[in-house]
């Protein structure tokens, strides 16, 4: 337990350390918002979590430990209109593989188009989505290795309101990839290794210029998703005779396009770190912490028979603290349920 | 000339009694038809008109009684699309003048060939309620090569002679247009002449005629002497005065200069006279200046030590958009091309008055004649009461300005969206940017606060902190400091932010808070 103590202090320092690096100022936002009410109550934790979904998202490896084919729905609605959600399915193909699809939504639903002359043009929502295709390999009883092609699409849905400009709406990325890495020690322990974000190009990043205009009246702009660095940690026990367990994972963002930057100005490093406990039978109360975010999830798992059939399904529920904005968002829910 | 003379009546009463400017994208603003009233003219989003404002001066600020206004045909406007990026000064303006019995006086363009206004049609008219659109017949003629564009026979500048109801207009290469409506306003007499750069002599154009421009200069620069009557014309090759009926004479001084603006008025009479040409991809300009009769001399530029600066408007490419007298001041609307630097010019008998140390010369946003960092497009002098002589002024997205002290303070005049007191709502204008664009944070308070402004990705991270306890008084409408609080579309450390939406939060010390959202489309570094 000291240990874990001493990782968690690491963790709030570098919450609290000061960097030139601003992470908000650069692409790939949907990325860390994270995906699942569930994950998202225990601090946006999944990375070293087998049982995490979409495991496509969290760390592709994850997926070469299903058993069985899994869905996963999750929507969510913060304030200022922000409107989020995932969707999932994975399964296990053969004996030691694990295929994963995973798909991220994030938008706000009222944003006000004004023009220079203040005038209200419109009313419009942005959206921007990513989506995921993982693969993994179970290399031992107790590895798994995984890699996952990610693309993101965005719209900004604001064109129609811009006559003089040839506007354009929707950009898609060049693909990317993901590399994941997930050992389950034992009963109890599990650690996680996921490089995020690596691209075909020379620096291995994900880069790309985006024209907003078929015209070339509005600057092209380029845009770069850091690599991420994603380092988890799980544990398992019991307290009072019920299932108890704590996720931390640490992140390093690299802002830059090189392939590895050395500048700490040029990384910024965040944490997260989450608790849950079963309260009651199939139930579960977590609590967690998301960089400066505060987070409060519950669970239930129940069974509906169908038949012959019993068909397991998971509700989770989070209630999120954005602290930096001081804004509570109360609606976030998911759903996710395995197929006998 | 016989002019076949088409007016096109455009009456939108409903649209008339709209109670606010047709755009805050304004580039002319004229006297109205009496006292207290003054024209603005408007291009925006929306499309091009004309608003008659009635003002009345208060206490601390001239105060708005009413606004009305009227659109132009959307096939035609008053503003080409090279206001700001002509390089030379001759059609970086909108001329317009104000006659009793046609009213406001606008030129026309209609639509060329790449679907752009750079096809000079007419002018229009608007008195009261009526914009009168009036084609203007182009003379049979063959011209140079040189000048066989469109715009080389654009509308340089407007003269009105009150005593003969004759409104002269320089047309470049066309020459001078006498437009007389002494016997009717509907059906006008126009003819046509060119003036001959030898001898002086003000010919007559035939039909047919080849015009060479080094025989018969351009006319650019237009403008009647208060006292003699006297026309003074600016053209390609120099300054030219009117001495007799049909006879005009060269002003030495200024002989090889390509004029390309002239403007008289003014107690004790100024003539000021703008100088512009293209030498080697760089446009050069100069300003020259006769004071009360005298030689015509460079304008100086002294700093506010007293200390004369040279090489401050030659060595830019400004250019003059109009220039208004009161009393012994001539007030200047001078921009760069592409707008980049703008502002309001002063001169007294000494030369250029100073008011900062940094930008020495050009009143500006920083000196409170406009609402925000936008380009000064005109100026004009406007009889607010029967003893105050107010100064209005346009601008590209600020709409008016209005000064009943000479320049001292200003009153803006903008159309504002409203937004609810005590942070109530927050309105990112325009909320969709660049970086390096600008989306002013209007809000309101309704007392004096301490406002803290900062920006937010959408994952609720700070990315950038704009202002931090500053001070901001109530205002009626909104309390926003427009040099001061908006947001440029960078983070905190001057890299564009990534492509998406933000959101601004706005906190006063009394414990409001209001979120607005803005979208910039991403950019280059600093």
């Amino acid at each position: 337990m000291k240990k874990i103590a001493l990782f968690c202090l690491l963790l709030v320092a570098f919450v609290y350390a000061d960097k030139k690096a601003m992470l908000g100022s650069f692409d790939g936002f949907v990325e860390r918002m994270g995906a699942s009410a569930h994950e998202l109550g225990r601090g946006n934790t999944g990375s070293a979590d087998t049982a995490a979904q979409p495991g496509a998202y969290w760390n592709p490896a994850l997926l070469s430990f299903k058993t069985q084919l899994a869905y996963n729905l999750h929507a969510e609605k913060r304030d200022l209109d922000r409107a989020g959600g995932s969707l999932g399915v994975e399964g296990r193909v053969g004996k030691r593989m694990g295929v994963g699809f995973a798909m991220l939504y994030r938008g706000d639903h009222s944003f006000d188009v004004v023009s220079d002359d203040d005038e209200t043009l419109g009313n419009t929502s942005p959206y921007f989505t990513i989506m995921y295709l993982g693969f993994a390999y179970r290399v031992s009883r107790r590895d798994g290795i995984g890699v996952s092609f990610s693309m993101s699409y965005d719209n900004l849905n604001i064109s129609e309101y811009y006559d003089d400009i040839s506007l354009v709406d929707s950009y898609r990325s060049p693909v990317s990839f993901n590399l994941g890495w997930v050992r389950q020690w034992n009963k109890k322990w599990s650690t996680s290794v996921v490089i995020r974000n690596l691209s075909f190009s020379k620096n291995l990043s994900a880069v790309w210029t985006r024209n907003p205009s078929t015209d070339n009246s509005v600057i092209s702009t380029e845009g770069v998703r850091p690599k991420v660095l994603q380092i988890g940690l799980g544990y398992r026990s019991m307290l009072f005779g019920k299932p108890i367990s704590a996720w931390m994972e640490a992140l390093d963002y690299q802002i830059a396009d090189t392939l590895l930057a050395f500048d700490p100005d040029r990384h910024v490093w965040t944490g997260r770190v989450g608790f849950e406990y079963e309260v009651i039978p199939q139930g579960s109360v977590s609590i967690g912490m998301n960089d400066m975010n505060f987070s409060l999830g519950l669970g239930y798992q129940f069974n509906i028979r169908i038949g012959k059939k019993r068909w397991p399904f998971d509700v989770s529920y989070a209630l999120l603290y954005e602290s930096k904005a001081n804004l509570w968002n109360p609606l976030s829910f998911a759903v996710r349920g395995w197929i006998p | 000339m016989l002019q076949k003379l088409r007016i096109v009546l455009f009456c939108f009463c409903s649209v008339f009694a709209s109670e606010s400017l047709v755009s805050n994208f304004t580039f002319a603003v004229a006297r109205g038809p009496s006292t207290g009233t003054l024209w603005v003219l408007s291009r925006g989003d929306a499309g091009s008109g004309v608003t008659l404002v009635t003002l009345v001066p208060g206490e601390s600020q001239v105060n708005v009684v009413s606004m009305q206004s009227d659109y132009f045909d959307q096939e035609k406007t008053a503003v080409h699309d090279g206001i700001f990026s002509d390089v030379t000064g001759e059609t970086r303006r909108t001329p317009f003048i104000y006659t009793e019995k046609l009213g406001f006086v606008l030129p026309m363009f209609g639509l060329d060939s790449i679907d752009s206004f750079r096809n000079p049609e007419g002018i229009f008219s608007v008195k009261t309620s009526r914009v009168l659109e009036t084609p203007l017949d182009e003379p049979l003629v063959e011209v140079d090569s040189a000048y066989s564009f469109p715009m080389a026979k654009s509308i340089g500048s407007f003269a009105y002679d009150t005593s003969t109801s004759v409104l002269w207009i320089s047309r470049g290469i066309l020459g001078l247009e006498r437009y007389d409506v002494s016997a009717s306003v509907i059906d006008p007499k126009t003819s046509y002449f060119m003036l001959n750069g030898e001898n002086g002599s003000l010919d007559t154009l035939s039909r047919n005629v080849k015009i060479k421009a080094s025989e018969h200069p351009p006319i650019y620069g237009l403008a009647l002497h208060p006292e003699t009557s006297m026309l003074w014309l600016g053209t390609e090759k120099g300054l030219y005065h009117q001495t007799a009926a049909r006879s005009f004479k060269k002003i030495d001084a200024l002989s090889d200069l390509r004029i390309t603006g002239v403007w008289i008025g003014g107690s004790p009479v100024q003539v000021i006279v703008e100088a512009s040409a293209r030498e080697k991809s760089v446009t050069k300009s100069s300003l020259w200046r006769s004071w009360n009769g005298s030689d015509f001399k460079e304008v100086v530029f002294r700093d506010t030590l007293g200390k004369i600066q040279k090489n401050v408007y030659d060595k830019a490419d400004y250019s003059v958009s109009n220039v208004a007298f009161i009393q012994n001041k001539a007030f200047l609307a001078v921009q760069t091309i592409e707008g980049s630097i703008s502002g309001l010019l002063k001169l007294d008998s000494l030369g250029a008055i100073p008011w900062s140390y940094s930008r020495q010369w050009l009143y500006d946003v920083n000196a409170g004649v406009l609402n925000s960092n936008s380009i000064l497009t005109s100026v004009a002098a406007i009889p607010l009461t029967d003893s105050i002589m107010g100064l209005a002024v346009s601008s590209y997205g600020s709409g008016i300005s209005v000064s009943a002290d000479s320049g001292l303070t200003w009153s803006h005049i903008l159309n504002q969206a409203a937004v609810k007191g005590d942070l109530g709502s927050i309105r990112m204008v325009p909320s969709v940017i660049v970086a390096g664009g600008e989306s002013l944070v209007a809000y309101k308070v309704g007392k004096p606060s301490k406002i803290t402004i900062e920006v937010f990705s959408y994952d609720m991270r700070r990315v950038r902190t704009i202002v931090k306890g500053a001070p901001r008084e109530k205002n009626a409408v909104r309390s926003s400091k427009a040099t001061e609080d908006f947001w440029d579309g960078y983070d905190e450390h001057g890299r564009p932010c990534a492509m998406g939406i933000y959101y601004v939060r706005v906190k006063d010390n009394h414990g409001h808070v209001g979120w607005g959202k803005v979208m910039t489309l991403g950019g280059n570094k600093k």
